[in-house]
């Protein structure tokens, strides 16, 4: 008898090795089920764009079309308007960094510059050093340039320096091609690297001579302490990556890079091989929007709104959450990051919440190797208040359900009781 | 023929993007034949908007928990509206796979061995220091830990030893209330179609055969295109495949279903057919196996929506 086999794809043998490590994901599907109108969404990390006045916009808009109409739907220059760029050296005065037009590049979003730094530096099998968790888009934007990642642990301060420097001893001078960190309100973790560490970083990739790259796309919204300078405020050769999603609005794609003049030039023939240009109409937009002062207002708003749902979730957490859970204290940004026992596998657990009306994000999407299963990322940013605390409270019941499992096994013996803390 | 047919998709459950998908297909097949077609994603106004639109039929192309389990059912017989696939009964024994294996057994129907565990022996009652008789119990590792009622095989972990067997049941628990520990039977997968045919005699379609290139099917496997491979028919002498078939039907009759079913089993290296689980809703994606058995068959995935949907028609007359 014939027997055929099926063919769905008839390029799949085609397609290059890199696409093969994407998988069709449960969890994604978990997220297309969470579409109910009572469902409170911890998973993502959008910005509350609903209190950009949209007047301020429109006027922005009409003005860049109505007094540079041409130069707006024209094809613009690689590096960017110099008026927009202008906007970004000015943005970055004021957080200490003093750089010239010359010193950057405008990009689509900070993402796409993630993805150029990937290309410019990643060979397959390279090793390249990461915070352990890390942005999930950079680990995506990464892996697609096969590298091999070693991922620091945090604590309460940032990335432990103290394991960077061994693991740095470990693979020897230039023994990779990059340090990637997210130094204030780091995504996942909303933790930030204390001014100390951010000296003890830079003089070891001094020692090391590897390259700092930072990103930065939180640093305005900080909620309360001090600001601290940017590494790239401290060291010339940092990598520095910033973004108009999180003051302004993600919807017009618009993010820089700084660079050192040499990485930037090879940037630069990447950034014109990936798209010759970014959107003129989008920078043009900005750069009115940036012209009128109200804009400074507008963020005023926004950080005092985040702040308060930060507030209302910690309180919730405080109040709800099990015994067995911790979680780290942002001063600014988007997330919380909490930590369970090991053992509890929170990706399935998601399945659990999502019919109790509430996500998260499970935290080994945030991490190249697995690990983070017992952990997870609360996004403050998009609920209101109330809505956070009732979320919080469906979710405690959720875990405080599976550990009354987990404790049963554990009591059985059939589980270890310890708290194996596999991040040291 | 210009009956007006709602087709019911989505809803809140974990299968609910791929219900979405095979719902869209299921409409676009619909309207090609001529029937009037209304989209239904299942929200609270579900029952208003069938009693305002009154249709003549529904299409069933929910998957998982309430569309699969016999809720929705339940509701569409008090609203008296005819459905496509099988009752209210056959759909909650097939969706408890705990429960549809004791029928199995029961009818002398070859099924690999297995235990169950609620969350509540867990918790109340200690089960988990006896999970050292799990072994013994159904003839060693490795076993396949899953919940007894999900679909997608979401949640479902293949152990190979005792250290993950804790674990593994965690996962289960957090889809449901009730898992189940079964032997592993190492060999060909398969998923044989049934449809009734005109005159309500079960036809059994060709079997498909699934080899995932991970080794198990599980929702990766399942809906990312290359990552299994599929045959049909499936690569079975003609004894074999005489077996299967007939094995098909007979569980079809047995859990009571009409109009159409999806038996899971697999064959171990000796010809021997152990059923897995039954599926009332099964998926009309692009890669759903039900659709891809009836093209093996020369029928079209147009004819295929058209005979469920006219055969549930002719039953109400």
């Amino acid at each position: 008898m014939g027997t055929a086999r099926v063919v769905f794809d008839r390029w799949s043998d085609r397609y290059a090795q890199r696409m093969a490590d994407v998988r069709s994901s449960a969890v994604r599907d978990l997220f297309a089920a969470a579409t109910r109108p009572d469902m409170i969404s911890f998973s993502g990390g959008m910005p509350e764009i609903r209190r950009v006045p949209i007047d301020s916009v429109i006027n922005a808009t009409a003005s860049a079309l109505r007094d540079s109409g041409t130069e707006a739907l024209q094809y613009g220059s690689s590096e960017g308007r110099p008026k927009i760029r202008q906007v970004v050296v000015d943005l970055m005065g004021e957080i200490g960094v003093r750089v010239k037009a010359d010193d950057l590049v405008i990009t689509a979003g900070a993402q796409q510059a993630l993805d150029l730094v990937a290309k410019i530096f990643i060979d397959p099998g390279d090793v390249i050093i990461t915070e352990g968790p890390t942005y999930l888009g950079a680990l995506q934007a990464f892996s697609a340039y096969q590298p091999n990642v070693v991922c620091i642990p945090m604590d309460a301060e940032g990335m432990r320096t103290d394991i960077l420097a061994a693991e740095l001893k470990r693979l020897g001078p230039r023994g990779a091609k990059f340090i990637y960190t997210i130094p204030n309100f780091q995504n996942p973790a909303g933790v930030t690297l204390t001014p100390q560490r951010r000296r003890e970083l830079l003089d070891l990739a001094r020692e090391y001579d590897i390259p700092v790259i930072e990103d930065d796309p939180y640093g305005r919204l900080r909620f309360e302490g001090g600001h601290c300078l940017p590494l790239r405020a401290l060291d010339d050769e940092v990598i520095y990556l910033g973004t108009f999603s999180k003051i302004f609005a993600p919807g017009l794609r618009l993010g820089w890079v700084i660079a050192p003049r040499p990485i930037l030039a090879k940037f630069l023939l990447a950034k014109q091989a990936a798209d010759l240009c970014g959107s003129a109409f989008a920078q043009t937009t900005a750069e009115r929007y940036f012209a009128d002062t109200r804009w400074r207002r507008v963020l005023q708003d926004l950080t005092r709104a985040y702040a308060e749902r930060r507030d209302a979730m910690i309180e919730a957490l405080s109040e709800h959450f099990p015994a067995e859970a911790s979680w780290t204290a942002p001063e600014g940004g988007f997330f919380v990051w909490v930590e369970m026992p090991a053992f509890l596998d929170l990706k399935s657990i998601l399945a659990e919440a999502v019919e109790r009306g509430v996500t998260y994000v499970p935290g080994d999407a945030f991490f190249p190797d697995g690990r983070g299963r017992n952990c997870m990322r609360l996004g403050f940013c998009y609920a209101e208040p109330d809505a956070i605390r009732e979320g919080i409270r469906r979710l405690a019941e959720v875990l405080e359900d599976r550990l009354e499992l987990y404790r049963a096994f554990a009591a059985a013996g059939a589980l270890p009781t310890v708290d194996a803390d596999e991040r040291g | 023929m210009n009956e007006k047919i709602a087709v019911l998709m989505g809803g809140q459950s974990l299968e609910r993007e791929v219900s979405l998908m095979s719902g869209k297909r299921v409409c676009d097949a619909l309207e090609a034949e001529g029937y009037r077609v209304l989209a239904l994603d299942v929200t609270s106004d579900l029952t208003a908007t069938l009693r305002s639109e009154r249709p003549d039929a529904v299409y069933i192309a929910l998957h998982g928990k309430f569309g699969e389990d016999g809720t929705v059912q339940e509701l569409l017989e008090f609203l008296g509206i005819p459905y496509t696939g099988p009752g209210v009964v056959a759909s909650a024994l097939a969706w408890d796979k705990a429960l549809s294996k004791r029928l199995f057994v029961a009818d002398g129907v070859p099924t690999p061995a297995w235990v169950t565990f609620t969350a509540a022996a867990f918790k109340q009652m200690g089960a988990a220091t006896a999970l050292d008789l799990v072994p013994e119990a159904v003839g060693g590792f490795p076993v396949v830990v899953k919940p007894s009622k999900q679909g997608s095989a979401l949640g479902l972990t293949k152990v190979d030893d005792a250290s993950g067997l804790a674990e593994a049941l965690l996962t289960a628990l957090s889809y449901g209330d009730t898992a189940i520990v079964e032997k592993w039977v190492d060999g060909r997968e398969l998923a044989v179609s049934v449809v009734d045919d005109p005159q309500g005699d079960a036809r059994v379609f060709p079997p498909v055969e699934m080899e995932p290139k991970s080794g198990l099917f599980d929702f990766s496997a399942m809906y990312t295109q290359g990552e299994t491979d599929y045959y049909v028919p499936a690569r079975l002498d003609a004894a074999t495949t005489e077996a299967v078939t007939g094995l098909a039907a007979r569980v079809h009759r047995l859990l009571g279903c009409e109009r159409v079913s999806r038996v899971d089993m697999v064959v171990d290296p000796s010809g021997r057919p152990y059923v897995l689980e039954v599926n009332t809703s099964p998926g009309m994606t692009e890669t759903s196996l039900l659709p891809m058995a009836a093209a093996a068959e020369g029928i079209g995935f147009q004819e295929l929506v058209a005979h469920l949907v006219r055969s549930t028609l002719e039953a109400a007359r």
